[in-house]
């Protein structure tokens, strides 16, 4: 192999650090094996390195990447998707070190470096790992310099200074690029949809699906209100209306489900002054939106289903603001249509027997549906029911199970149990769910709303007033819906009990939750500044500035900015390729000497002064006595000891030379 | 004032016997004001040795000649020691090259072994013979004159021999009005070689010496002679650069030559002259270059921007 072909030992260490850092942030989602292949390929190839192991032949290789195939395939059930893909590729990434020999491999092995830095934004493009992925690129650009200096013994710095200063200088570039380069849409797509998890509350509701959501400390969306953020205990962020029972199981009438006369909804009669406030929501890979009860959008995309909850007709996919209008006491739908009262009240036939008793009992105590609703709920306050994070499961009959016997649950089964109740006893009712509270940032003045603070409560539907939200778990453990989740269960100890990392589990210690509500405040204007910044802010924020944008204003917009940051950067380079600058004296003698040049005598560039002057005097014995002071001037300046006179002399050459004569 | 009427008187009286080759003759003696041993190479009967002896003369210098021939021996130059049998022991018999001004005369004549005998003599400023080192005198010149090399019977010196020379001067034909005065002046004195008067003491010599230590060097110029010597280094023509010492020999030559016309500071006229007698020797011109050393000088005095680069 020739020697400028060689992949030299500093190189080499900066390749195998660069990989590292690139594996890291992956960790957590690929299966421990791969991890392994690295350490066993790095080994192996510092043991090439060393002379002692050969580099593996043909048929070893063969055998290795049908194991990596296999291994993905065995791991994850499937070579396709995006997390199999992603393995697939980082461990084809690990094993092309063992065919890393010469300078060719390692570009390959670095430029898809780049790529794979990439990867780490399919999942996640939080701030920190933004941050982080500075720092691969970083180091893989050490590498790729690392590779252009040469055989060293031993590991230097060097490199990483060198491409920090690379990386210092293309920044500007990179910020130019973000904010002006057009934002295409991608030409192929990554199979993001179908294998990225569903987060947030789901369209049905069995028990347990909420409580497992509550162990989640995710964040799921992120409120800032224009004006006063209202009481934590008015913060009902309804998501889902659940009007159907089938099975045990509550879940939402889709668009079809509905019949056409009722798929628009009941105009509702607002007054006053609505609450202002942008929701930015995390992707749920869901296409229902949060909002506060009754809530309107003037937002395009944003639609509102007959049950009052907003809705995108696409799903989520990437983080997702939209401004919202809400007026908490305007009453919904005073009148109920026959077949929305009929889907309100209808439930499984000879289900829960004795629920169905209790319930005609209580209505028949109650004079009104009003005082129903108060008897059931004074039911839930006096008997010992118990808010709980781990309630027992519950066989046939799940609703007389648990309000007879059991009587512990979480608050799907509080909001589920009260709405068969109603039913049961004549009253139109239905389960909502989304969120409850949240954490107010008292740093940017945001309600953080995390995963767990999910509820699910009800909707009762009284003459005259329409329908009213009642919270059976406030009942049950006020403290649920004052103070959160976390104090709901302090008795219990289960809050987050799966996440023992998690800094809301710290909470009490004031450093701790400062840096994190500070980290939050930073977040939010991440996501809504860099992360969400899409063609639509970007031609926004161009129109506003420039007025109407054409595709050709928009090039020459590009190019500008471009000229901008690069041509200073190039005026520099070049004035430092030129040395240093001129002193005036020679600038003035100069500027004389290009005035005879006009004049007819032309200085060559080995021409000393002294026998320039007695050429041009010979020439042009008028000027004879201007050229010989100016070049004694120029002399003394520059050659005689110690020049206190420069500037005069610069002065005396400059008017001199005005007193130059054509011939 | 002083410096320059003592040269100029000096290169009057060599002008007497060496008629019209005034810059020759200051060159020459900025050479050996510089303390550099100077070479002449030229064609015989150019006035090489009448040069080399005015100058003997008007400095005052004791003065001897030794003619090179293909025999001579080292022996021949730095002295033997022969057994003197009234004393019973050996007494040293200096050679010629115990002078303060030596005329090494057609020195590519000899073999090498001579040749380096000399050379040797020339960088120390002593001889060691058979084991004991003496002193030369001080001042100690040598004006060396070699015939062009493609002349037969000749050993070229090689180029790390010509670098011990400071200046090499080339004397040429005379001007046809000096050849003129030359005929008849031989018609009149017939032929008799005239006795030239000293007209710069050894005190003086060290005085020039001195003044040259004083002189000063400005920035631009050095910047100036930086950009000559990286010319030689870079440009294509050159097979090889000029070496630090030619650089050096350069500037100590272009601060003698500014003392010489009784200037405390160098301009860079006083390089462009200096030039050519001390690089032309020192440069080789690369394989694709038609011209000699002088070419190369020309070229470099043509291109290098005197200013700035």
């Amino acid at each position: 192999m020739k020697a400028n072909e060689q992949i030299p030992r500093n190189a080499l260490v900066w390749i195998l650090l660069g990989m590292a850092a690139l594996l890291a942030p992956h960790i957590t989602r690929l299966p421990l094996w791969v991890v392994a292949v690295y350490g066993v390929c790095a080994l192996w190839r510092l043991q090439i390195y060393r002379g002692v192991w050969p580099f593996p032949k043909r048929l070893v290789k063969l055998g290795l990447i049908v194991l990596a195939g296999t291994g993905i395939w065995l791991s994850y059930g499937s070579l396709l998707g995006l997390e199999p893909t992603v393995a697939l590729l980082l461990t084809a990434y690990a094993m092309k070190l063992l065919e890393l020999a010469r300078r060719q491999d390692a570009y390959v092995l670095l430029f898809l470096g780049y790529f794979i830095c990439i990867t780490e934004f399919l999942f996640t493009q939080d701030l920190l790992i933004v941050l982080y992925s500075l720092l691969t690129v970083w180091l893989v650009t050490a590498a790729l310099v690392a590779l252009h200096q040469g055989a060293r013994a031993h590991i230097r710095l060097a490199p990483l200074r060198q491409s920090g200063v690379m990386l210092a200088q293309a920044f500007p570039l990179m910020l130019v690029l973000f904010f002006l380069f057009p934002r295409i849409g991608p030409l192929w797509t990554v199979p993001v949809k179908t294998h990225a998890a569903r987060t947030g509350v789901s369209d049905n509701m069995s028990p347990g699906s909420i409580s497992n959501l509550s162990k989640s400390d995710a964040v799921a969306f992120r409120v800032s209100f224009e004006g006063d953020i209202p009481p934590k205990a008015e913060l009902y962020w309804r998501g889902l209306v659940m009007s159907r029972l089938q099975a045990g199981v509550w879940s939402s009438f889709n668009y079809y489900e509905v019949p056409a006369a009722e798929r628009r909804a009941a105009p509702v009669a607002t007054e006053g002054e609505p609450l202002r406030y942008s929701v930015l929501m995390m992707p749920t890979q869901q296409n229902w939106l949060y909002s506060l009860r009754y809530a309107e959008s003037a937002q395009a995309g944003v639609m509102q289903a007959p049950d009052y909850r907003l809705f995108r007709p696409v799903e989520v996919e990437e983080q997702y603001r939209y401004t919202v209008r809400s007026w908490p006491d305007a009453p919904l739908a005073p009148s109920l249509s026959d077949w929305r009262r009929l889907a309100e009240l209808r439930l499984p036939a000879d289900d829960n027997p004795r629920t169905r008793a209790l319930a005609q009992q209580l209505r028949e105590g109650a004079g009104s549906d009003a005082a129903f609703v108060e008897a059931v709920l004074e039911r839930f306050r006096q008997q010992p029911y118990i808010y709980t994070l781990q309630p027992p499961l519950l066989g046939e009959h799940p609703t007389d199970q648990f309000l007879f016997d059991t009587r512990r649950g979480f608050c799907e089964h509080y909001a589920a149990a009260f709405v068969t109740l109603m039913r049961a006893g004549g009253v139109p009712a239905r389960v909502v769910a989304g969120y409850q509270g949240g954490e107010v940032n008292p740093v940017n003045r945001t309600v953080i709303v995390h995963q767990f603070d999910a509820h699910a409560w009800a909707e009762v539907w009284l003459d005259g007033e329409g329908w009213r939200r009642v919270d059976p778990t406030a009942a049950v453990s006020p403290s649920r819906i004052e103070q959160g989740l976390e104090q709901a269960l302090a008795g219990e100890g289960s809050f987050l009990a799966d996440s023992p990392l998690s800094p809301l589990r710290y909470r009490g210690i004031d450093w701790i939750n400062s840096l994190r509500l500070r980290y939050d405040a930073l977040t939010y204007r991440w996501q809504s500044w860099v992360v969400g910044f899409n063609s639509e802010n970007q031609l926004q924020i161009l129109q506003r500035y420039l007025g109407e944008l054409t595709a050709q204003k928009f090039v020459l917009i590009l190019l500008g900015s471009g000229l901008l940051v690069l041509g200073p950067l190039g005026i520099w380079l070049m004035r430092a390729r030129r040395g240093p600058a001129m002193d005036a004296v020679t600038r003035e003698y100069l500027a004389f000497c290009a005035r005879l040049a006009r004049l007819g005598l032309q200085r060559g560039p080995g021409e000393a002064p002294g026998d320039f002057a007695r050429r041009a005097a010979a020439a042009q014995p008028a000027n004879a006595e201007v050229v010989a002071t100016v070049t004694r001037l120029f002399e003394q300046a520059q050659y005689a000891p110690a020049g206190t006179m420069q500037r005069e002399a610069a002065q005396r050459i400059r008017q001199s030379r005005r007193r130059l004569r054509p011939r | 004032m002083q410096i320059q009427g003592l040269v100029d008187g000096a290169v009057a009286e060599v002008g007497r016997v060496l008629l019209g080759k005034e810059s020759q003759i200051r060159l020459a003696l900025c050479c050996l004001f510089a303390r550099g041993h100077l070479l002449i190479e030229d064609l015989p009967g150019m006035g090489k040795t009448t040069l080399s002896h005015a100058l003997a003369d008007v400095l005052g210098l004791s003065y001897k000649r030794v003619q090179f021939t293909s025999d001579l021996l080292p022996a021949d130059i730095l002295g033997v020691s022969i057994y003197n049998r009234n004393d019973a022991s050996f007494t040293f018999h200096p050679g010629p090259i115990f002078t303060q001004l030596l005329l090494a005369d057609e020195i590519n004549r000899t073999t090498p072994r001579t040749q380096s005998a000399l050379l040797e003599a020339m960088a120390e400023g002593q001889v060691t013979v058979e084991g004991e080192t003496r002193a030369l005198p001080e001042p100690f010149f040598v004006i060396a004159t070699q015939n062009p090399i493609h002349q037969s019977g000749t050993y070229p010196l090689p180029e790390s021999q010509l670098d011990r020379f400071l200046m090499r001067l080339e004397l040429g034909y005379p001007h046809p009005k000096a050849e003129r005065e030359m005929f008849q002046r031989q018609a009149l004195a017939g032929g008799d070689s005239q006795r030239l008067e000293q007209r710069i003491s050894t005190a003086q010599l060290t005085q020039i010496r001195e003044a040259v230590a004083g002189v000063h060097t400005a920035d631009s110029l050095l910047d100036y002679l930086q950009r000559l010597v990286a010319y030689t280094r870079e440009a294509p023509e050159f097979a090889v650069g000029l070496s630090p010492r030619g650089a050096l020999a350069l500037l100590d030559c272009a601060r003698t030559w500014a003392v010489m016309h009784n200037r405390g500071h160098v301009v860079p006229e006083d390089l462009q002259l200096v030039l050519p007698a001390v690089v032309a020797h020192r440069l080789v011109p690369s394989g694709d270059f038609s011209g000699d050393g002088m070419a190369l000088v020309m070229q470099m005095l043509r291109k290098v921007d005197v200013i700035r680069p």
